[in-house]
């Protein structure tokens, strides 16, 4: 029997990595995710959670074929430094067909989708990814 | 005694991006080019290499709730219906829950009965909403649909969720009247414990099985409440193939013109859990108030609902709320066998 | 408080199958220490490994190898700071001596990164990065570098070809070092065509996983008998080390900050040359501009014209070949930019050379950033 994925410490985080809860400073009035101890702008302690808004506008991104153990099956990576508005957040992007279709300014929204799996038996983490979005506003 | 009725609050669909053509299975394997013409599906959806029936279920439920213009919270029962659950044991309800914002005081379990649990779970909720153990209960229908690859059940297995926010009738979207199911024993499809693949028995799947228990539970349904299948503006069948639901409306006595918004196997292929329900959701994107709906899910081993369902005006204000049905139809890339092999883990590889 | 650097060993960087970290370790050891003229004095070793633990299967590895190289009884400690652990350990070696903890300190840096395959290797070099999200990602190690790349190239509309030479410059001055792992010529051309790691980074733009050892034996003025070098001065700085969360990614906060601190205690202008932290080409780019050697968004075009090249008007830019093409064994590659430096102004540095090198300013940093060391390596 082999685990390596962790229990505790994605359980730990599922509220922020499931909701895309941020943290606002209350100080300082800015946003950063995931939430930190501290406000990382200002040092404040005074934080409060906030939900980000699941759709924003690519800034940079790129395809990654140099991949992790345990990943071959979802190559390649997309990943992307996302505009939210409140914040940006880096994460992986999902639904791409190919990797041209990706551009700068692209909308993009979160879904719920794999990312990790400890082999066949072990545990399946779920995260949010974000896709090109589904219908325009 | 009155029948106890609900309210379908909220609906929503997921379809992944991936299509295979069936004319790619049949090459593969060796079928004459038209062995599945007549099944009627060109093309069937296929999750993507980071998609389960849970990361289906939770956008499909994503979207109800987001119709149902309720707060997770206010969701106090959670079925997730599904005959391939990423976990054999722990539930993919909690998860979703969790995820949605619904949990901590919430019912949730995973059901099992072939394609049919999903609407179990949406009969078991109705008598929760109707009696007022819950306010709002979630049912998810949601399946990456096995079948073992080179059999015949592999041109139509398909993978793709819908999802239903049912409560008590006021303010609701469209009210559920009444329903039926119809269960026995019959060994039409079954997938052993620890099996990757379910069988089948063929043509046993048809007249003992879909038709038979399809047809009691409607007929059951139009006699105890005094309709014809012309009183209908829409129905809905379980849907394996583009075929038979077509070939039990008839014989039920409903026309094309009733049923062909409710058909979306042809599309993308037998969602399995999903597929009547699919059908539910089109046609709600699509009903106007006041239209009656007839529903009747199927799942092998052997069982039916049959649902009889009226749209409030309500309806109009829900429908822009979420991503249609269409919407998921329309966004699609064809994909080869090769890819649907490694991102369904048809491919053995060593982890 | 300026330190000596009394001798220097390295070893050539490769895949070393045949080698243990601790053998890889004591080769550079041995060396460093018969320079400085014996074990004698040497009364602490700060061991400097990034993923040794994980590759090596040992914690507190520091006084097992102290053990192993026979020096059992002095003091030993471990310093990891991801691919910035061998500045971070030389510049603890640099407090231990000044608050006189320490009198002669051996400063070891080794890392093996072929004991595993690839695929493992680099999900190891995602630990580099802000773990509380990433590594529930399947990002590996140029993921982040490669949107900061992108982000580059389409804030100051450079283009791909004018980043090429860098990697150019890093294999020409490469090819003159012995222990350079990628010891031969490129053309710019062939940076853009190798093979893709995480578009736009390319295998050239990027560094070889390599297994290495480094070390110096450092002394204080009282002990220090015909040194190499002196360190001037060390500092450093966290910063964000992350993309999103910084509000000029383009530049590395915690670089500008520990580059403040340093020109406040000493003098850095008029550098020979530089050893800079070129994970990437990428990474060079912006390392440069936070020093204000180029203007931003004009590093690779001075790059190109020559200036960092030897001969050129401006530093001379990793006469070592860099971490691009010398190599980068983590928690090593510290160790070996204060050892090349201290031959550079010894003028024994048996490759590329600086004329007359007085000064050189070595850089080192963890991921893009989240920490920032560096030294004023100066002639005796
Ligand atoms: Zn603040």
């Amino acid at each position: 029997m082999s685990m390596d994925l962790s229990i505790s410490r994605f359980w730990r985080k599922k509220e922020i990595i499931y909701k895309l809860n941020g943290a606002k400073c209350k100080s300082c009035g800015k946003v950063h995710y995931p939430p930190k101890n501290a406000c990382p702008y200002c040092g404040s302690r005074e934080l409060e959670l906030v939900e980000l808004p699941r759709r924003g506008k690519l800034i940079s991104y790129t395809t990654i074929y140099a991949i992790p153990e345990g990943a071959r099956h979802q190559s390649p990576i997309y990943y992307g430094l996302i505009d939210l508005g409140v914040t940006k957040i880096t994460a992986e992007l999902t639904d791409i067909v190919n990797a041209n279709s990706l551009k700068k300014d692209m909308e993009v929204e979160a879904t719920l989708r794999k990312t990790q799996e400890d082999r066949d038996a072990g545990l399946i983490y779920y995260v949010l990814k974000f896709r090109p979005v589904l219908v325009q506003k | 005694m009155a029948t106890p009725k609900a309210g379908i609050h909220g609906w929503g669909a997921y379809i992944p991006i991936y299509r295979l053509p069936l004319s790619d299975i049949a090459k593969i394997w060796g079928w004459h080019p038209d062995q599945y013409k007549g099944l009627a599906v060109e093309s069937k959806a296929i999750a993507g290499p980071d998609e389960d029936s849970l990361t289906m279920g939770y956008e499909a439920a994503y979207n109800a709730i987001k119709r149902s213009k309720i707060e997770p919270k206010k969701i106090s029962a959670i079925f997730f219906g599904t005959e391939s659950k990423p976990y054999a044991v722990k539930p993919s309800a909690t998860i979703i829950g969790e995820a949605l914002g619904i949990t901590p005081f919430t019912m949730a379990s995973d059901l099992e009965f072939a394609c049919r649990a999903a609407s179990e779970g949406m009969r078991s909720l109705i008598g929760m909403a109707a009696s007022g153990l819950i306010d709002y209960g979630l049912a998810i229908g949601s399946d990456t649909a096995q079948a073992n690859p080179g059999d015949v059940l592999e041109f139509t297995a398909a993978s793709g969720a819908a999802a239903f926010v049912i409560g008590r009738t006021s303010n609701a979207s469209a009210i559920i009247e009444d329903s039926v199911t119809f269960v026995t024993d019959t060994p039409d499809f079954w997938r052993r414990a620890s099996q990757p693949y379910p069988l089948h028995g063929e043509g046993f799947t048809g007249e003992p099985a879909y038709f038979y228990h399809i047809e009691n539970a409607v007929k059951a349904l139009l006699e105890r409440n005094g309709l014809k299948p012309s009183d209908f503006d829409y129905a809905i069948f379980h849907q394996p193939n583009g075929k038979f639901p077509v070939k039990v409306g008839q014989d039920l006595g409903f026309n094309m013109d009733q049923m062909k918004d409710g058909l979306v196997t042809p599309m993308i292929g037998n969602t399995y859990n999903a597929s009547a329900l699919m059908g539910l959701a089109r046609v709600l994107d699509k009903a106007k108030p006041g239209q009656k709906i007839l529903l009747a899910p199927f799942g092998s081993g052997a069982g039916s609902d049959a649902y009889l369902i009226t749209v409030t005006d309500e309806v109009e204000n829900r429908k822009p709320l979420a991503p249609t049905v269409e919407d998921y139809l329309n966004r699609k890339v064809l994909i080869d066998y090769a890819s649907y092999a490694k991102s369904r883990s048809i491919i053995h590889v060593i982890k | 408080m300026v330190v000596y650097v009394e001798g220097v060993g390295m070893t050539k960087i490769d895949r070393h199958y045949d080698y243990s970290l601790k053998d890889l370790a004591a080769n550079a050891a041995f060396a460093a220490i018969e320079q400085a003229g014996g074990v004698d004095g040497i009364d602490y070793l700060v061991f400097s490994s990034s993923l040794s633990s994980l590759q090596d299967n040992q914690l507190d590895t520091a006084s097992y190898l102290a053990t192993s190289l026979g020096l059992r009884g002095i003091k030993a400690l471990n310093v990891e700071a991801g691919e910035a652990s061998g500045l971070a350990a030389i510049s603890v070696a640099k407090s231990l001596l000044e608050s006189h903890q320490a009198d002669k300190v051996l400063v070891i840096g080794a890392e093996k990164l072929n004991e595993f395959v690839s695929s493992k290797v680099y999900k190891q070099l995602q630990m580099l990065y802000d773990g509380d999200t990433k590594s529930f990602y399947n990002i590996g190690f140029a993921g982040d570098a490669a949107i900061l790349m992108r982000l580059y190239m389409d804030t100051y509309n450079v283009d791909r070809e004018l980043m090429s030479y860098w990697p150019a410059l890093m294999h020409s001055n490469a090819k003159e070092n012995p222990y350079a792992m990628l010891n031969f010529a490129i053309k710019p051309d062939k940076v853009a065509k190798s093979q893709i790691l995480a578009d736009p980074i390319t295998l050239l733009d990027s560094y070889p996983l390599g297994d290495g050892a480094a070390a110096i034996v450092l002394s204080n003025k009282d002990m220090s008998s015909s040194p190499l070098a002196k360190i001037s001065a060390i500092e450093s700085s966290t910063g964000y080390g992350s993309i999103e969360l910084s509000e000029d990614p383009l530049l590395f906060d915690s670089l500008s900050e520990a580059f403040r601190r340093i020109s406040n205690i000493a003098d850095t202008s008029n550098l020979d040359f530089i050893e800079i932290h070129d994970s990437f080409t990428i990474t060079a780019m912006i390392i440069l501009e936070t020093l204000g050697l180029a203007n931003r968004g004009k590093a690779a075009e001075l790059v190109s014209t020559g200036y960092f090249s030897p001969g050129g008007k401006g530093p001379l830019a990793n006469p070592s070949g860099g971490l691009k093409a010398r190599g980068h064994p983590l928690g090593a590659t510290g160790v070996y930019q204060i050892a090349e430096s201290s031959l550079q102004v010894a003028n024994k540095f048996p490759g590329v050379k600086a004329n007359n090198a007085k000064k050189g300013l070595v850089v080192s940093l963890n991921g893009l950033g989240s920490s920032s060391y560096v030294a004023l390596v100066e002639g005796v």
